[in-house]
């Protein structure tokens, strides 16, 4: 069942002269992890923002859960829940009462409310701190509050903007571990992360979003294999300028040193170039990390060159 | 409305309104911090004898402030929280969160509203007098409110929000005669004070406590229900639930 379809989904806003959205075009099974990856400006909040009933499209339809986002906001309002992008805990409310407050503005039942905020709470680990003022609590935990307040709606549908922007590794994985466990209930999750191997872990499928437009998409491992032009990624160091560099594919600069994504052949003439200059480099596959610098910088390369 | 509906607006009601006044009752202070300010000054300078104007006055002002910190609320929850993102996308309608946010605010100046209606009383007014201004303290609670609904929308940052609505406050409620007559005021700004519904509640307030009125009350309720009925209607066409 498609839990979500995009087509040709145009957004301008009143005051920019680049489209935010431009005729992107997407399906999203039932069932699944979704995860939207862009730079900061892609896009990805407000594909989130239209399909979650918050922002009207310009142009192009959004259904959801069967339903145009236009015409069938109330409907779908019912079926859906979303953590925002940068949202704040409301001071002087606890976790308890935040999780509370979503439930029961809802219109749920004060027993099962109760009961869903103490699963919440548990599921990701805010026992010790649910009943503390939010103003007391680190990022990372009004982070995982906003987020419980959203999981536990039990909504068919959760759209989450970037959730685990400031969490840490171990509470990244409890929030991973939440999502899992919903998709295992049969809920449909799209979200948006910088973090690739966040993508990676979590996602059944992925779109690499820049500008506006869809720029790849599949499975993480089928956007990695799309590009076996340049499967293998090759660190080098010493004497290589990035001259010397770009006949073996395409060069990236990482923290000072190079890195240069290549197939297999590129690879094998750059070691024995290294052997031979007595230089030392490292081989490995390419990860999402490097497809998505890979993707993103060659289509803005493209623009440029086309202007 | 229905029960779901009901809930709702509790929720929203008891989590943003009763619990932060209890768990932070240095806001109810802060209601009564201006009006009941001036209300003593005009007390004091008068050697008790303004104190009806001060208690009119201060229903007035108190009256426009809840209204008006709607607004700031509403900018804080959209802005700064992105509350409001959370609420949008979810059955919640606008007017249950809208008249949730408006009761919430409400809360915090009960006590400030039933100190005012106690010297009310204690002044002499009847029940049914102090009944009557509670009906007048709804309609001008509607109008400010609304002009907070609207100033909220288009609020660029919570603290812009907080500063117009501070600016609009003393605008409505100190320089118009809310403390004093309309009848000290020179002719030529008369008819400029009588559309403002502060003026006119105040004028009604004034008179229900045995001051006289300085306005016809037919005229006085004519135009808070006009400026109710017509900022209710603005707000819901302009408000921006779905933004575009």
């Amino acid at each position: 069942m498609i839990a979500l379809e995009a087509v040709n989904l145009t957004k301008r806003y009143k005051h920019s002269r680049q489209p935010a959205l431009d005729e992107l075009s997407l399906e999203i099974e039932g069932g699944q992890i979704f995860t939207l990856l862009g730079r900061n400006g892609a896009g990805k909040t407000t594909f989130l923002r239209i399909a979650s009933t918050q922002l009207m499209p310009t142009s192009g339809s959004v259904t959801v859960l069967g339903l145009d986002v236009v015409k069938y906001a109330g409907q779908i309002r019912q079926r859906i829940a979303v953590t925002p992008q940068d949202a704040e805990t409301i001071y002087p409310l606890t976790a308890r009462d935040h999780i509370m407050l979503s439930l029961r503005m809802r219109g749920m039942e004060k027993v099962a409310a109760v009961q869903k905020t103490q699963a919440a709470i548990e599921a990701l680990e805010l026992a010790d701190v649910a009943d503390m003022n939010t103003d007391w609590l680190s990022g990372g935990l009004k982070q995982r509050v906003i987020v419980a307040m959203a999981i536990a709606t039990d909504a068919e549908l959760i759209f989450l903007d970037e959730p685990s922007i400031g969490l840490d590794p171990l509470n990244r994985r409890r929030v991973w571990d939440q999502l899992a466990r919903m998709k295992r209930d049969g809920k449909t999750i799209v979200l948006t992360t910088h973090y690739m191997d966040e993508a990676e872990a979590l996602s059944d499928r992925l779109v690499i979003i820049n500008k506006g437009k869809v720029v790849a998409q599949g499975t993480p491992q089928s956007v990695k294999e799309s590009f076996t032009k340049r499967s293998i990624r090759v660190e080098v160091g010493g004497t290589f300028s990035e001259k010397d560099l770009e006949p073996y594919g395409r060069v990236l600069t990482v923290a000072g040193r190079y890195r240069v994504l290549t197939d297999a052949a590129g690879a094998k003439s750059l070691g024995e170039e290294a052997v031979a200059r007595g230089v030392s480099i490292a081989i490995s596959p390419v990860s999402l990390d490097d497809v998505f610098v890979d993707i993103v910088g060659e289509a803005e390369k493209g623009e440029e060159d086309g202007n | 409305m229905g029960t779901s509906r009901l809930r709702s607006l509790w929720a929203i009601m008891y989590y943003l309104g009763f619990i932060p006044m209890l768990r932070n009752p240095l806001f109810i202070p802060f209601v009564f911090s201006s009006p009941f300010t001036l209300l003593f000054i005009l007390f004091v300078a008068s050697g008790g004898t303004a104190l009806p104007f001060g208690i009119a006055g201060a229903l007035t002002m108190v009256t426009t402030e809840l209204g008006l910190f709607v607004g700031t609320d509403l900018a804080s929850y959209k802005i700064q929280n992105k509350f409001q993102d959370i609420v949008v996308a979810s059955p919640v309608s606008p007017l249950v969160y809208m008249f949730g946010v408006a009761l919430s605010e409400l809360i915090f100046g009960t006590p400030a509203l039933l100190v005012l209606f106690g010297l009310m009383a204690w002044h002499g007014a009847s029940l049914v007098t102090v009944a009557i201004t509670m009906g007048v303290v709804a309609l001008l609670w509607v109008t400010t409110t609304s002009i907070g609904f609207f100033f909220s929308a288009y609020a660029p940052s919570t603290q812009n929000a907080f500063i117009i609505n501070g600016f609009i406050a003393t605008l409505l409620s100190v320089l118009p005669p809310v403390y004093y007559s309309v009848s000290k005021l020179p002719p030529v700004v008369v008819p400029l004070a009588e559309i403002l519904p502060t003026t006119e509640a105040s004028s009604l307030f004034q008179g229900a406590l045995g001051l006289g009125y300085s306005i016809t009350p037919v005229f006085s309720f004519a135009v808070l229900f006009v400026a109710a009925a017509f900022l209710l209607l603005l707000v819901s066409f302009k408000m921006k639930w779905r933004e575009t």
